[in-house]
């Protein structure tokens, strides 16, 4: 029999959702009255503190997705898409690692900002472009989701439904700016927490569990049933290029994420950034593990109890109708929709700052404090109000898996923003071409766009791990080796780094006015590096099974 | 001193770096040596439950050990450019522009 959601009491639901964004928009209000400037508004006055950072963090990483997507992918796939989504929590920890502190340190705002002030105006248009594409597929994906789960809540048809879930999440996320998108997404990753974890005690104790007090971790004594009946479960199912292929594709695209490294900006100091990544990795590991247990347990509940759940997206919701209170399920909603938001303001507040302030810098690059901010907030309301109309029938390439995206940042910026700041020798015109060229090809051969031309087949094509395992690879090797070349080359002196660009990279290691030329450069280990890629690039290359 | 210095933020980075990576994808280690799919833990397999694990505490812990270090380094670092330009109250927090 199929199991489907659907609230006993829509009033309860929308008794809910009313609450939260009353608390949004309370938020949003206040969060307004402290920003006066630009540095208020992208990075909170670069003031905001450990604990709340960390929440910030967790929050804006867990997408709608870790209500609704991944859970389904748990269900389809089982453990292997446990094991992907574990290692999106190394994310934050290693971009803070290889150069969120440094960034801090120069007061960034975007990861374009830095760009900006390594490369120069060219490769910063290259780079706000594909990361702007991103952001829009983000939010995009993002505002769809909210779309379908405010058509699922109440029951509206879902156009009205993003007309009043767009508009209101684009009110209140302008009115605040980043302070507002900070203390909302902590808020909001406290309420994602309870609505995960809380409920699931009560589901586990009625499928018989005595490790309901503590969900995440504590249903041990459910896995006999469920080796008994899917006794592949646990399976690692795929070989080792499958779980390599991991580590181009989601772990380097994610370090390039601008709304991800925007949180590390905002903190109160590089320290306090360290700081808040400790919390992060508590706070997301929590919701994560939360996150595996829904998944058990919808499998466990189509196993044990016969039921099919045809719309994967919503086995959560669906465990909470069937085992819990009415008000406890709408509140699960909350928590799904309380996701979708904090991922969207940190999308948004991305796409503010890369066109209010990265790319007004090389526009318009004396205007003062205060117009930086009107056109922050400008850019901000108006990227938000382009996500809801494209909402209405979004493009269908635009849709694409956003873990697809992934790869094609790993491929476009992440090569631009390591090697731009351990790398005195990273080249201008190399970064265009490698980032560009590289781009274009992991477009090519993904199975969205010329489905004819694909590298890999199935799920690791769709999700962009065979291309990325080609195109990554190759950005890097490509950057580095043209780099070398073009360096030495005087008829392109134009694009080799100037001793201005090579001391930003001292002074944002934290060397002051010390310079050294000997530091982060020379050829030897960038050559490694770059033959380890060839390696890579060649091993994605070869036919997947 | 300053050769020292950066030679400690190379191995820091490296380090890290690699303790993050094991940490994120120790499934990995499971597939490379199927040996150690052996046993249980608290009633989970245990190439199921060792990776959730060092996802979250293990990265947790990782994190903990960097801040802790990183911090450390920092001071080492400001206290060396101290030492090269008193007058400049805080050079690493200004903007290169």
């Amino acid at each position: 029999m199929p199991a489907e959601y659907a609230l006993s009491n829509v009033w309860i639901g929308l008794g809910v959702v009313i609450v939260l964004f009353a608390i949004f928009y309370a938020v949003g209000y206040f969060s307004s009255r402290k920003t006066t400037s630009d540095e208020d508004f992208y990075a909170a006055g670069f003031s905001i503190g450990p604990v709340t950072n960390g929440l910030g963090m967790a929050a804006t990483w867990a997408s709608l997705a870790t209500f609704l997507g991944v859970i389904a992918l748990i269900l389809r796939l089982q453990v292997p898409f446990v094991y992907l989504w574990i290692q999106w929590a190394i994310s934050i920890p290693l971009l803070t690692l290889l150069y969120g502190t440094s960034l801090r340190r120069m007061k960034a705002f975007t990861p374009a900002s830095f760009i900006r002030h390594r490369y120069g105006k060219p490769s910063t248009i290259v780079i706000i472009c594909w990361m702007i594409l991103i952001m829009v597929m983000y939010a995009l994906g993002q505002m769809v989701g909210l779309g379908q789960a405010f058509e699922l809540l109440f029951g509206v048809p879902y156009n009205v439904a993003i007309v009043v879930a767009g508009l209101a999440t684009v009110g209140f996320i302008t009115i605040g700016g980043m302070y507002g998108a900070t203390y909302n997404a902590a808020f909001q990753m406290v309420v994602m927490t309870i609505a995960m974890i809380v409920p699931m005690g009560a589901i586990m104790k009625a499928m018989g569990s005595s490790g309901w007090w503590f969900p995440p971790l504590a249903y041990g004594d459910m896995v006999p049933d469920m080796i008994k009946n899917i006794p592949t479960f646990f399976d690692m199912k795929y070989d080792f290029r499958w779980y390599f292929a991991l580590i181009p594709a989601f772990t380097l695209g994610p370090v390039a994420l601008p709304h991800l490294a925007m949180k590390v900006f905002t903190s109160s100091s590089v320290k306090s950034a360290r700081w808040a990544v400790v919390w992060f990795a508590i706070f997301l590991g929590l919701l994560f593990s939360g996150t595996y247990v829904v998944g058990f347990a919808g499998n466990f509940f189509t196993a044990t109890t016969g039921r099919i759940i045809e719309k994967a997206d919503q086995t959560i919701l669906i465990l909470n109708v069937f085992y819990n209170p009415t008000l406890v399920a709408a509140f699960v909603m909350g928590g799904a929709i309380a996701a979708g938001l904090s991922t969207i303001g940190g999308n948004l507040m991305a796409i503010a700052g890369l066109v209010g302030s990265d790319l007004l810098g090389i526009i318009a690059p004396d205007m003062n404090s205060a117009k930086r901010m009107k056109w922050g907030y400008a850019a901000l309301g108006l990227g938000g109000l382009a996500a809801v109309l494209m909402a209405f029938n979004p493009p269908r390439f635009l849709v694409t898996s956003i873990l697809w995206a992934f790869g094609l940042l790993a491929t476009t910026a992440t090569p631009a923003i390591l090697l731009g700041v351990w790398w005195k020798e990273a080249n201008k015109l190399a970064l265009i071409i490698s980032s560009m060229v590289c781009g274009i090809i992991f477009i090519v051969i993904s199975p969205h766009v010329l489905p004819s031309i694909c590298v890999g087949s199935g799920l690791v094509a769709a999700l962009g791990m065979s291309g990325g395992m080609v195109t990554i690879p190759l950005s890097f090797a490509m950057f580095i080796i043209l780099s070398i070349a073009f360096n030495r080359m005087p008829a392109l002196k134009a694009y080799a780094p100037t001793l201005a660009d090579k001391k930003v990279i001292d002074r944002i290691h934290g060397w002051g006015t010390d310079y050294d030329e000997s530091r982060y450069n020379g050829i030897k280990w960038p050559l490694i590096i770059s033959a380890i890629c060839v390696a890579v690039f060649i091993w994605g290359l070869q036919p997947w099974t | 001193m300053k050769e020292k210095i950066y030679k400690k933020e190379i191995r820091i980075t490296i380090l890290f770096s690699v303790l993050l990576l094991l940490a994120g994808h120790s499934a990995s280690i499971f597939v490379l040596f199927p040996g150690l799919q052996q046993g249980t833990l608290w009633g989970f397999p245990i190439q199921y439950i060792v990776p959730i694990l060092l996802g979250w505490f293990g990265i947790a812990i990782i994190c903990l050990a960097m801040t802790l270090v990183c911090n450390k380094f920092d001071d080492e670092m400001e206290e060396y450019v101290s030492t090269l330009s008193p007058e400049n109250d805080n050079p690493n927090e200004n903007p290169p522009k």
